[in-house]
């Protein structure tokens, strides 16, 4: 009997948030059959907050030289400490005014409705008014509406678990259904990795695995099948925090600071300017390490401070904050504390591999000016990808990947046959977690890697440290096979939870490499306390060497595809 | 350091008034994180939330759901939170 449905197009993607559905869309313009699988249920939310959105960055090219691609460009370097991928970056910045202005087609209105006009804010260390504040309950539904009348496959609560590549070329992936058990072998002559960045990585204040900032069913997916197709990933060793009230690891940091909030220690001291020029308006990366410095130096606690802001600010926060997470006013609620009167206790969230907390880095896999990998046909946007970060960025990298790939797919000619019996291991090692016993479960498995990322991996990282993290991931790899799933739902978060010890693996590997601290707590090294600029203008490269994570590094003033296996090939032929 | 909160009995973060749920399955479609379960096509069962320690606290079930019967509450260790944030900040291994 065949266990597995058997499915054939041109295009899979792995992820139905923004940057999947994006790509989605010029695939389905260019006449191409796609396959979408998500392990959620609907396309009506973004992948990373299954909310709205409140803010979108972008260049619109509306006159000003601010804001024209040529001027942000120009301040990429500086924004990302100069570890970037300036090809893809510019690629991305000279494509947001098309993107933007396609989103809007699809429906988005993003145009204050007071004003009529786009209400523009600076934040986060950007040189202009980049980010447009507006009301996006409905962004995500527009884009999602958009690909079901392209007529794409969708499959719901299906969880890709291996990609199928033969001598450096994609050509399907298998996967299976967590809530009626069916599997799946899709044959496809390109693959978008689109789904999102690591979380459940280390503690936080509430303790709770799944209270994190970003999506916490978002595990770190396409990196590790990515790598484990032979897939170079970048920058692994940036991770990314936020600033959150205490307790509840949430989103809104953007709207406070660009709406004026202060941030304050426990002598009521606003700390930010010690550690910047632009005080609240600096990097995130820059914020959250000024209050992790702040709790070190033992002037906790850290309060938000929004007294005295205007009513109309407030209005608009109250507002705003909502947008991106609809149960927040609920928590102040509960908590009973009014943040237009109160100061309110915050703290540093826990970490996750994404853009560690600039925009243009990235970290995940390494694409190209189209998309594309070091693996041919297997593209890459969004928060697993380089270079990508947030919403625009997403829907931007997104949206040249589906195009980036039509060449591809129209120039593909036969692909390797899906054989069953060579496939059948894959699910057979799987379903073996269904009937093991023992105590040893997917939450054992990450309390393990928490314990181990917070502790060696995270915001303070010395050598002796990383080197005693990784012979912890190590020794977590082999018992694997131990682990036990309840059900099938359990089935999925063991596969989750391996790709979180995996991700985790080829952090501690790129920090280990990278002796230098770069942008503040996103790669602190205590051993090397300072940025290098000599020996450090280098990406840390990483990639699945014949025993475990292969450490390569490439100066900047490359393009991260010229260390692609790929190119050298066409460039040898 | 505190354990990670697992055992699913310290919480529930998604109250269901069984008296205003009309069993519609919209919850159990919109759950990001699939962990509420509701039989399908039968209007006489409400949904399970079978997997509460793995809740976001996104609400999407209490926005969704067509007669508010859905409440999304927050344990204690989240509301009045008492960790010392610098637990948080790694060890220093010399």
């Amino acid at each position: 009997m065949n266990k597995f449905n058997y499915l054939e197009t041109d295009v899979l993607i792995v992820g139905g948030g923004v940057a999947g559905s994006m790509a989605a869309i010029p695939a389905l313009e260019a006449g191409l059959k796609v396959v979408i699988c998500e392990k959620g249920k609907v396309l009506d939310h973004c992948g990373s907050i299954g909310c709205g959105v409140d803010h979108y960055l972008t260049v619109m090219d509306t006159g000003p030289e601010w804001d024209t691609p040529e001027f942000l460009i120009r301040h990429v370097p500086e924004l990302t400490d100069h570890i970037v991928d300036m090809a893809v970056a510019s690629k991305v910045i000279h494509e947001m005014p098309r993107v933007f202005r396609k989103i809007e087609a699809l429906g988005v209105d993003f145009k204050d409705r007071k004003t009529g006009d786009y209400y523009r804010l600076r934040s986060f260390g950007l040189p202009g008014t980049y980010h447009i504040n507006f009301d996006g309950t409905d962004f995500k539904k527009h884009i999602g509406e958009r690909v079901r009348k392209g007529k794409a496959t969708v499959l719901m609560r299906t969880m890709v678990v291996q990609l199928l590549e033969r001598d450096n070329r994609i050509y399907g992936a298998v996967a299976f259904n967590f809530r009626t058990g069916e599997w799946f072998t899709i044959r496809a002559k390109a693959v978008v990795l689109a789904a999102g960045d690591v979380n459940r990585l280390s503690k936080n204040a509430s303790g709770m695995a799944f209270d994190s900032w970003h999506f916490p069913y978002n595990t770190g997916d396409a990196q590790a099948m990515g790598y484990r197709a032979g897939a170079v990933l970048a920058n692994m060793e940036s991770v990314e925090a936020t600033l959150t009230p205490k307790g509840f690891s949430t989103q809104g940091l953007n709207a406070l600071v660009s709406l004026g909030a202060y941030f304050v220690n426990k002598s009521g001291e606003r700390f930010m300017f010690r550690y910047d020029k632009k005080g609240e308006n600096a990097r995130r990366a820059v914020l959250a390490d000024a209050v992790i410095n702040e709790y070190l130096l033992g002037n906790g606690p850290v309060y938000l401070d929004c007294r005295h802001l205007s009513q109309e600010m407030l209005d608009r926060m109250e507002y705003t904050l909502q947008v991106d997470r609809y149960t927040l006013p609920a928590f102040y609620k509960q908590k009973g504390v009014n943040f237009r009167e109160e100061l309110v206790e915050i703290s540093v969230s826990e970490l996750s591999i994404r853009r560690s907390g600039v925009y243009f880095r990235g970290s995940g896999l390494a694409v190209d000016t189209h998309g594309e990998t070091s693996v041919i046909g297997l593209y890459a946007a969004g928060d697993c990808a380089t270079v990508s970060g947030g919403i625009a960025g997403a829907a931007v990298l997104g949206h040249i990947a589906g195009e980036g790939l039509v060449h591809r797919v129209r120039a593909t000619g036969t692909l390797p046959d899906i054989d069953a019996a060579a496939v059948e291991p894959v699910r057979a090692e799987s379903m073996a977690h269904l009937k093991r016993d023992g105590d040893f479960g997917w939450r054992q498995l990450e309390d393990a890697t928490r314990e181990t990322v917070t502790d060696y991996v995270g915001v303070r990282r010395n050598d002796k440290g990383l080197r005693l993290a990784l012979q912890t991931l190590h020794a977590l790899a082999k018992r694997e096979p131990e682990l036990k799933a309840d059900d099938l739902h359990g089935l999925m978060r063991v596969h989750e939870a391996k790709n979180i010890r995996l991700n985790a693996e080829l952090m501690a590997s790129a920090s280990l490499a990278r002796t230098e601290t770069r942008t503040g707590s996103a790669h602190w090294r205590i051993d090397h306390p300072q940025p290098d600029e000599q020996h450090w203008r280098k990406f840390v490269l990483v990639s699945r060497g014949a025993d475990g994570p292969q450490v390569e590094t490439l100066g900047t003033d490359h393009a991260m595809a010229d260390a692609f296996a790929r190119n050298k090939t066409a460039a040898a032929a | 350091m505190k354990k990670t909160v697992h055992n699913p009995a310290v919480h529930n973060p998604i109250l269901i008034n069984p008296d205003t749920c009309v069993k519609c399955n919209l919850c159990d479609w919109i759950c990001p994180g699939d962990l509420i379960y509701k039989e399908e096509d039968n209007r006489d069962t409400l949904p399970v939330i079978k997997y509460p320690d793995e809740c976001w606290y996104c609400g999407l079930c209490q926005t969704i759901c067509p007669t508010q019967a859905i409440t999304v509450v927050f344990p204690d260790n989240m509301v009045h939170n008492k960790t010392d944030v610098a637990t948080l900040l790694g060890k220093v291994v010399d």
